[in-house]
């Protein structure tokens, strides 16, 4: 016994002292964050079609009645409401064929100002989009094409132009040339979906500005993962604890069962306690990120208990703590290595990925820690007191 | 057990992962983009085109012919050269030289002709098609997918039902519908679909890869439902001779099958269908059934796809509750001698003819494969609710930026080098032993995955390499038993022997509990965390593989007790 055994029987009320605070610090931030900062794998979110396109015309109507303007089939109508009824108006793409041919024939109606941007472009390309038909104001209402010239928006410069809103996920629907992409994007406190459609809008117009864009579809989404199969999976979780509890108790000692599943709970809270604390994106990730590290705690614990086991048949007339202390030294070489080669697969994707994935490697990185800490001083403090505890009942009952 | 049947083993396991990657790794490297985008067209689609292909080689070839009736048989169409040959055998002809006049002269009709040809443009697609369906997914994260929108068809539930329905309800209905979906869409946990609710009665779902739309029908519309009904044989040969005198009479407006009016109360016009070479329901011809049902298939309890050991057709074995054996039972037991038809979601299956009566067991033929087991797991699922009707259909890109994924993708591998540096430079010689293992660990892992049509995306690929770091600890905790063995003392053979005899059962424990953890999530966690789980517990299967057994293997063959061999392992003291 050359080497020096570790105290960390010794130091266990400083640890436990050390793990009780985090804990609390941890607890605290998840009741004064209001639960964890979701992302749109659990909450709703919007869920929006938009297409890059360019203005070609712009409709105004000053008149007294109501107007509104709709598309149907490439064909342009305009219904005036007033109190001696309705009048509509066609416009056809076959007779009208191009933006200022149809400008010309929308600024022959009482009251309507059209103004072709793009002169040439044909009115079959028209585009119908969310809030069709629209009804017309003094404001300008802007009638979007289909863009026929080729030059294409990039998906990442719409990534780009939405990057200010947070954690939004940018797709490309049906072919590159399209120009058609689909956003969402999570619900904060407060957003409501008219909020968020104008923030959308309003990211996109400050980019797009030549381009000009249209809203295909907007649309309310649910989570991904509903309510039932979130406390479906904790019951899992729950399950899968009692059978390590079982399987343990048979294989080693009451003692050593509880206190691995103690210290494997103390990790689960102490890395929900670090995403709430610096309000990480919970999303499905995360989930594997929590259960992986009830894979490699359990792993550290149930290898150092190994040893105690087998030490306690050694050193029988030794107590308790120094088997333990010898045990967790013995291992000790095991335990560094074993969280070096962990880390160095992880730590390249805590810096250079980004998202979700980089949050993924920087729990799985903390948790790798705690697992650590807690396999060497949590789980190894209470086999010492619970051996120790039953250890002395024992006795009081031979007494008595 | 002798070192030979150890290696032996080894190359066993070896093998199994080269036959299980090799549909990756065919798809990804010899199938040309063209013919993946064949392949995931519906069955119509890819029919369409091989008559299309077909129509147009003909009309090459009868030019070729016109212009030159001596000229060779283009490459393009030696395959034909194989069937012409059997032909001329069959017609007790010498087989010819070669050209294009005496290749014609090989086939009976021009029609014989078309269908080789047919065929030879179908069974390349439709053979990419099942490939698909053994190989490595990218995501919706990496590559994107199909995104389908549902309606629920509130119409036809409150015809059902009776009543209208409240709104409130039928969001209830439609998240109890996404609910078996998910199930439905993603039984081992590993396709990552995304499912979710749109406004109040609509269902988005998205499917990574190119998904072929008919498969999407399968899991969706597919009500599932399948009925044994008895055929009345003379009604239904009036039927047919009915609809053939009037065709016109036969279908409604939207397709369906007219009930005409001389058929009395509690018969049914049904069309029994067969599938073509294709996949595609064909119309055989009318069968009039009993309204009257034999047997609900909620009765069934399991059903297996299995071959027929006479005819070789694909049937399925159908296993009835105690229920459902004793209703049939009784059912089949009055109509010995009738012929009972098997009713699928309105279709007729396939006709049997009753020769004694019938309890628990039941196999019945004239499904295809995919379409037996499709029915299996539909039938294993619950019924949807409120049903639901495709609204929209379209591919969409992937989610993340190309930037994200370069990224992602060089961390994950900066990663894995480091690791097997680390091992080098920390155990020398034995560290290149364990990088071996977690080599033979991910092959292991990916053909396993494959295997199960696993979707890779740039998590799951983390998650895999973090499986991969945190399996080096098997062979971490050997070496080190090794070395201690080593300090005090033994020789190397000694200390193998006793480093992997005392670690033995430290990885075995450590494991076992983990994989329990696994087991429980990968039967009772949602399709996220089964997926997790289910690669954790191949993970850990595989690791202890490549630990306990491979590298023990290696250490055995190649270290001695040889004066001046030394064994590489680090610094021992």
């Amino acid at each position: 016994m050359a080497k020096k055994n570790l105290p960390v029987i010794k130091v266990r009320f400083i640890a436990l002292t050390v793990s009780i605070v985090l804990l609390l610090v941890g607890m605290f931030s998840i009741f004064f964050n209001g639960g964890f900062n979701t992302g749109i794998d659990f909450e709703s979110g919007l869920s929006q079609r938009i297409q890059i396109a360019p203005v070609g015309l712009e409709v105004s109507y000053d008149g007294d009645a109501s107007a509104t303007l709709a598309l149907d089939n490439s064909t342009i109508t305009i219904t005036t409401r007033d109190d001696s009824g309705a009048e509509v108006k066609s416009f056809p793409s076959s007779t009208y064929a191009t933006a200022s041919e149809l400008a010309d024939g929308l600024n022959a109606l009482d009251g309507v100002t059209a103004t072709a941007v793009d002169g040439s472009l044909k009115t079959a390309d028209i585009l119908s989009g969310y809030g069709f038909p629209a009804t017309l104001s003094s404001d300008k209402t802007s009638l979007n094409f289909e863009n026929s010239t080729g030059d294409t928006v990039s998906i990442d410069e719409v990534r780009e132009a939405l990057s200010a809103l947070g954690n939004v996920q940018v797709q490309t629907v049906g072919s590159d040339a399209s120009q058609v992409f689909q956003v969402r994007l999570s619900t904060n406190d407060g957003d409501t979906q008219a909020s968020m459609e104008e923030a959308v809008s309003e990211n996109l117009a400050n980019t797009f500005t030549d381009e000009g864009f249209v809203v295909l579809e907007s649309n309310f989404i649910g989570p991904k993962y509903s309510q039932t199969l979130v406390s479906g999976s904790i019951l899992a979780v729950l399950i899968a604890m009692v059978l390590i509890l079982l399987y343990v108790w048979i294989r080693f000692r009451i003692a050593y069962a509880l206190s691995s599943i103690i210290a494997l709970t103390h990790d689960v809270l102490m890395l929900l306690g670090f995403i709430a604390l610096f309000k990480f994106e919970v999303s499905s990730t995360t989930i594997a990120a929590v259960l992986t590290i009830i894979g490699y705690s359990l792993n550290a614990t149930i290898v150092i208990f190994d040893r105690v086991r087998e030490n306690s048949e050694l050193m029988k007339n030794k107590p308790m703590q120094e088997v333990i202390e010898h045990s967790v030294t013995q291992t000790l070489s095991r335990t560094i290595l074993s969280s070096l080669t962990t880390v160095l697969a992880v730590l390249p994707l805590a810096i250079l990925a980004t998202g979700s994935i980089q949050l993924f490697a920087i729990e799985m990185i903390f948790g790798i820690v705690i697992g650590t800490y807690s396999s060497n001083f949590i789980a190894p403090s209470f086999l010492y007191w619970i051996s120790n505890g039953l250890a002395n009942k024992k006795k009081k009952k031979a007494i008595k | 057990m002798k070192k030979r049947d150890r290696l032996i083993i080894v190359l066993l396991v070896l093998l199994m992962c080269g036959y299980f990657l090799y549909p990756t790794i065919k798809w990804y490297t010899a199938v040309p983009q063209e013919t993946k985008d064949l392949a995931s067209g519906s069955n119509e689609q890819i029919r369409e085109y091989a008559r299309g292909q077909a129509t147009r080689d003909l009309r090459t070839i009868k030019d070729l012919v016109a212009s030159d009736a001596e000229a060779a048989v283009p490459a393009e169409f030696v395959y034909l050269e194989k069937t012409a040959k059997t032909n001329y055998k069959a017609m007790k002809k010498d087989v010819p030289s070669w050209n294009i006049t005496t290749l014609c002269a090989g086939f009976y009709t021009e029609k014989d002709m078309f269908d080789t040809i047919e065929q030879h443009y179908r069974t390349t697609i439709v053979g990419v098609k099942t490939l698909s369906d053994n190989v490595l997914q990218l995501g919706l994260d990496l590559k994107g997918g199909m995104s389908i929108l549902l309606d629920a068809d509130t119409a036809a539930y409150e015809e059902k039902a009776g009543k209208s329905a409240s709104d409130a309800e039928i969001k209830t209905l439609v998240n109890q519908d996404i609910e078996i979906l998910q199930t439905r869409i993603d039984q081992f946990g590993v396709s990552e679909p995304e499912i979710r609710l749109q406004g109040d009665d609509q269902i988005l779902i998205e499917i990574p890869g190119a998904t072929d739309p008919e498969r999407v029908n399968t899991f969706l519309q597919g009500k599932g439902s399948l009925l044994f009904q008895i055929v009345d044989e003379t009604l239904s040969t009036k039927l047919n001779e009915y609809f053939t005198e009037n065709p016109s009479e036969a279908y409604t407006d939207t397709g369906a099958i007219k009930q005409p009016d001389f058929l009395p109360a509690g018969k049914i016009a049904a069309g029994y269908y067969t599938k073509d070479s294709y996949g595609i329901d064909e119309l055989q011809r009318f069968v009039v059934i009993d309204s009257e049902i034999g047997l609900d298939g909620i009765h069934l309890e399991s059903a297996q796809t299995g071959t027929n050991g006479i005819t070789g057709q694909p049937v399925v074995n159908f296993h009835l509750d105690a229920v459902g054996g004793d209703a049939f039972y009784k059912f089949t037991s009055t109509h010995v001698g009738d012929a009972m038809a098997v009713v699928m979601d309105g279709k007729v299956k396939s006709i049997a003819t009753i020769n004694e009566p019938i309890r628990q067991d039941v196999q019945i033929s004239g499904f295809s494969a995919d379409e037996a087991s499709a029915l299996a797991i539909v039938l294993r699922t619950a019924a949807l609710p409120i049903e639901l009707i495709v609204s929209s259909q379209q591919s969409v890109g992937a989610t993340l930026g190309e930037d994200a994924v370069a990224a992602g993708l060089e961390a994950i591998l900066i990663g894995l080098v480091l690791v097997v540096l680390f091992m080098v430079i920390y155990y020398g010689a034995s560290g290149l032993v364990a990088d071996l293992a977690l080599v033979f660990n991910l092959l292991i892992m990916l053909s396993v995955l494959s295997a199960l049509h696993f979707t890779l995306t740039l998590t799951s690929i983390a998650g895999l390499i973090l499986t991969l770091g945190m399996a080096v600890d098997a062979n971490v905790i050997i070496y080190e038993r090794i070395r201690e063995e080593l300090r005090l003392g033994k020789s190397s053979q000694a200390s193998i022997r006793a480093g992997f005899g005392k670690a033995f059962w430290t990885i075995m424990d450590a494991n076992i509990t983990t994989i329990i953890a696994a087991l429980v999530l990968s039967q009772l966690g949602s399709s996220s965390v089964k997926g997790f789980a289910n690669t954790l517990a191949i993970g850990i299967i595989s690791s202890l593989f490549t630990s306990l057994f491979v590298s023990h293997l290696i250490f055995d063959a190649t270290v001695t007790d040889k004066e001046g061999a030394k064994l590489h392992i680090g610094r021992v003291k």
